[in-house]
């Protein structure tokens, strides 16, 4: 596959949607996702995120608009083509579901034909979970239930993650693992991520963001740039400061408005 | 001073006195039922072979014989007839089986003040003492020592054809069969198997526990049946072929001797000797 | 999963000594090498037969309930759920009241097979919605008909005063006696088939039960997955409602009995609980036919009698349901 980051290799333009029988949820959106990038995906509840990422794996169909992966119509792909190329993680993950660690990890590997580079031990490795290779699922903490899936996703091996929420239900330590991981793989295997997520603290740390609201993009770019706080206030309501560290690195805090 | 003693005496007195009456009065009251339901298909008959269909004003749905029987009022199932389609008939007299119809249901309708009798004939030898008591209830009791008669007559000429069986080598072996798929067949405490022990031949499903039992397909090639029944029902020689056809070296199907028979044996009234008087010819058929 | 193997092969080996067992033994022994030709008889016209019977139902009962249980993400769901089972009662009664016998023996398994399709496809068409089958709507589709149906059928036995009908539907109630060799081909084909196409599609039910999202980006059509699996629950459902009318337990059980002894993965799921199925369904019938000779007990009973208690055994001991 040849460098097609000036093109992007995941864009959106024109979408047009809306769930059934609404007015327009998301409307003329469209966006463009370069090989290698790592973005943040933000915007208060409701404000059309987990929509997008749909959209943009294709579970979703648009009205109008087209989304093309790598030049190529996302619908013209075969499922399983598309599923080397893309992998998309929900946000809720179901607890009832009956299988082992491992079991599930495996299935990672469901769109090959032969045995990939990656073991499922390997996957487990990097997730913290090679210990609870054989229990169950549903015996699991919230965020060891969240690792195993974000596991199964990695085993996938595809080029684009579209993450829905990756980073709920994990403690403080395995959010930053997880972002490291993803980064390193970035590094590593030339990964391309798209990630929704609610802690603009941890945005503040990515190369590029895209702020939402209501369906549409208010911003897009870098952290420092898009996350101001005229667009913070705008894309959720709320009064927030940015801070900066003696070193230069931005936070955000919003302590004062509980009080 | 008044102890239990006195008391329970007196009571007894009074009860006995009761009863004295109750008894006095049915008896003295010469007047007959007038309307009549009958909620089994075997009382339907016995009253109109005792002639008073006229007095029937309901039956329940199963009562099909007579053709007459059909026109009558329905007062629902056997198991569930309609207490207020008994009831709106005005009948003087309910008559129930001990067989079929529940208790709790001829308690009801005794709430009601409404007479009943409940028929508590099982077996064929108690047949013409069961049709002498309906008799007795609707006041038919000439007719019904008439027919009562001629069913004991025609049982003693029956046992006589069982005792010239009996003198026969080997005792023959039968299976009537009630339907063939699932093979439900007439096991002990039926009418059917009573049938088979008047004509004095072995009924190979005697044995079981169950009254209609299904029955093993195994079994039946093991145990050699020399004669097989099959009751007559909507299409059954169709039905039965298939069986038939498993079963095509047991005796009774080797030999040809295979019959199909009324269903006259499913029911303990006025027909159920024609029933065993069919059979009767069959076995002693050569 | 060599363990899984492992375990898989003990179940075959469980189910060949049962198998032959239920062949050998019943109201009485036979020795197959020193049998006389009545007990030649009855070792290859009704007990072979019969055997193959129950296990080919046994199969089919397990394995659609482990696909059902999958493609409706309900621990709770068994073969009879959607309704097919009411469908095909119906359409036999339907059919044995109009006095139907075109197909001679074999109008009630015809009747009922023409039926469970029947039902299925039209529990499909009400689960269908936006292009695809919905779960939630296949169970709801499938509860609603189950229960018109079997009213229809109840009234049909109320009000008919025919003899026959009663009798007949005792067959639809659970009964392998009539099982003869005529019925195996047609049982074979479909049961076969049927296991065939879920054991094809189980890596896909894995993905379904994760979830149709999930599904999705594993590589799967959601949809298209679980119309193909739902097909082959009908035709499993339908073969095996023919061959011997309805025998409870078994599809709600087995699957969860060997999600215990094999686990989850659906790709050693469905084959186990097959296998599952036709050892219950034909030890149950070994037992309906011997324990009180010459009477048959219906092998629905003994199924429920000697699984309930050992399911619910696992369900104290161990994590069963996954909850």
């Amino acid at each position: 596959m040849s460098s097609a980051s000036d093109t992007g290799i995941l864009e959106l333009s024109g979408i047009r949607f809306s769930y059934s029988g609404g007015s327009a949820f998301v409307d003329n959106l469209g966006f463009r996702i370069g090989e290698g990038e790592f973005i943040g995906l933000l915007g208060a509840n409701g404000s059309g995120k987990s929509t997008i990422l749909k959209i943009a794996a294709g579970i979703l169909t648009p009205s109008a608009g087209e989304v093309s992966l790598w030049n190529k119509p996302l619908h013209a792909y075969n499922n399983k083509d598309r599923a080397k190329l893309l992998c998309y993680l929900p946000q809720s993950l179901d607890m009832t579901i009956p299988f082992t660690v491992s079991e599930l990890v495996g299935m990672g590997l469901y769109p090959y034909d032969i045995a990939p580079e990656m073991s499922v031990d390997d996957a487990l490795d990097l997730v913290g979970l090679r210990d609870k290779a054989q229990s169950r699922i549903s015996d699991l903490s919230g965020g060891e239930r969240r690792r195993a899936f974000v596991a199964m996703t990695l085993i996938q091996g595809a080029g684009i993650f579209l993450l829905d929420e990756p980073l709920a239900n994990l403690d403080i330590r395995y959010q930053i693992e997880l972002v490291k991981l993803l980064r390193d793989l970035r590094t590593a295997r030339k990964i391309t991520v798209v990630m929704a997520l609610h802690d603009i603290n941890i945005a503040l740390q990515f190369e590029k963001v895209i702020l939402i609201k209501k369906g549409t993009i208010i911003g897009q770019g870098r952290p420092e740039d898009i996350l101001t706080e005229e667009n913070i206030s705008e894309a959720f309501g709320v009064q927030v400061k940015i801070m900066r560290h003696p070193d230069g690195k931005a936070y955000i805090s919003y302590a004062e408005n509980f009080s | 001073m008044l102890n239990i003693y006195t008391i329970r005496k007196q009571a007894a007195l009074i009860l006995s006195i009761c009863g004295a009456i109750l008894l006095f009065s049915t008896l003295s009251s010469a007047e007959v039922p007038r309307r009549l339901i009958s909620l089994a298909p075997n009382i339907t008959e016995i009253l109109f072979a005792l002639g008073v269909q006229d007095r029937v004003v309901g039956v329940s749905s199963f009562c099909d014989f007579p053709e007459e029987a059909k026109r009558k009022p329905k007062v629902g199932g056997m198991s569930n007839p309609s207490i207020e389609a008994v009831i709106s008939l005005r009948p003087d007299l309910v008559l129930f089986s001990i067989d079929g119809n529940p208790k709790e249901f001829e308690e009801r309708v005794r709430g009601m003040h409404i007479k009943t009798f409940t028929l508590r004939t099982k077996q064929i030898a108690e047949l013409p003492e069961g049709i002498r008591q309906i008799g007795a209830a609707v006041g038919a009791r000439q007719r019904a020592e008439e027919l009562a008669l001629d069913i004991e007559r025609k049982i003693s000429s029956l046992e006589q054809g069982r005792r010239a069986r009996h003198a026969l080598a080997k005792r023959q072996k039968v299976l009537f069969i009630i339907w063939p798929d699932p093979l439900i067949v007439a096991g002990p405490r039926s009418i059917t198997d009573d049938a088979l022990r008047l004509l004095g031949v072995e009924n190979i499903a005697g044995d079981t526990v169950s009254t209609y039992p299904k029955y093993s397909i195994e079994e039946i090639l093991r145990r050699a049946p020399d004669i097989i029944f099959i009751g007559k029902g909507n299409g059954m020689d169709r039905v039965s072929d298939s069986l038939l056809g498993r079963l095509k070296n047991v005796p009774a199907v080797r030999n040809g001797k295979v019959f199909y028979v009324s269903d006259y044996l499913y029911r303990l009234g006025p027909r159920t000797i024609k029933g065993v008087e069919e059979l009767a010819g069959h076995l002693d058929a050569r | 999963m060599k363990n899984i193997t492992l375990r898989i092969g003990i179940v075959l080996v469980l189910l060949a000594v049962v198998f032959l067992a239920s062949v050998v033994a019943g109201p009485r022994m036979i020795n197959p090498f020193t049998a006389d030709p009545i007990s030649r008889e009855i070792l290859f016209s009704i007990r072979a037969p019969r055997s193959i019977v129950a296990l080919l139902m046994g199969m089919a009962l397990g394995a659609s309930g482990a696909v059902l249980q999958g493609i409706l993400r309900n621990p709770l769901a068994d073969p009879y759920i959607l309704g097919i089972s009411s469908g095909a009662s119906l359409s036999a009664a339907l059919g044995i009241l109009g006095g139907l016998s075109i197909f001679g023996s074999f109008t009630i398994p015809v009747f009922a097979f023409i039926g469970a399709l029947f039902t299925g496809g039209i529990v499909g068409v009400m689960g269908w919605k936006r292009g695809g089958i919905w779960p939630e709507r296949l169970l709801l589709a499938g509860v609603g008909l189950s229960f018109l149906f079997s009213s229809l059928l109840m009234l049909m036995m109320t009000i008919s005063s025919d003899e026959g009908l009663r009798k007949a539907m005792l067959w639809i109630f659970g009964d392998l006696s009539m099982s003869d060799w005529s019925r195996i081909p047609y049982g074979l084909f479909f049961i076969a088939g049927g296991i065939a196409l879920s054991a094809m599609r189980a890596r896909a039910l894995n993905a379904l039960i994760l979830g149709d999202e999930f599904a999705y980006s594993l590589g799967f059509s959601p949809h298209r997955e679980r119309g193909m699996l739902f097909v082959s629950v009908g035709l499993l459902t339908a073969a095996s409602v023919s061959l011997g009318g309805m025998i409870g337990f078994i599809g709600l059980l087995v699957p969860h009995m060997m999600r215990f002894f094999i686990g989850s993965d659906s790709r050693g799921l469905i084959l186990s609980s097959a296998l599952g199925g036709g050892i219950l369904l034909c030890l149950a019938d070994l037992i309906s036919r011997t324990i009180m000779p010459p009477m048959e007990l219906p092998a629905g009973i003994i199924t429920a009698i000697i699984g309930s208690p050992y399911f619910l055994y696992l369900l104290r001991k161990k994590n069963v349901l996954g909850v």
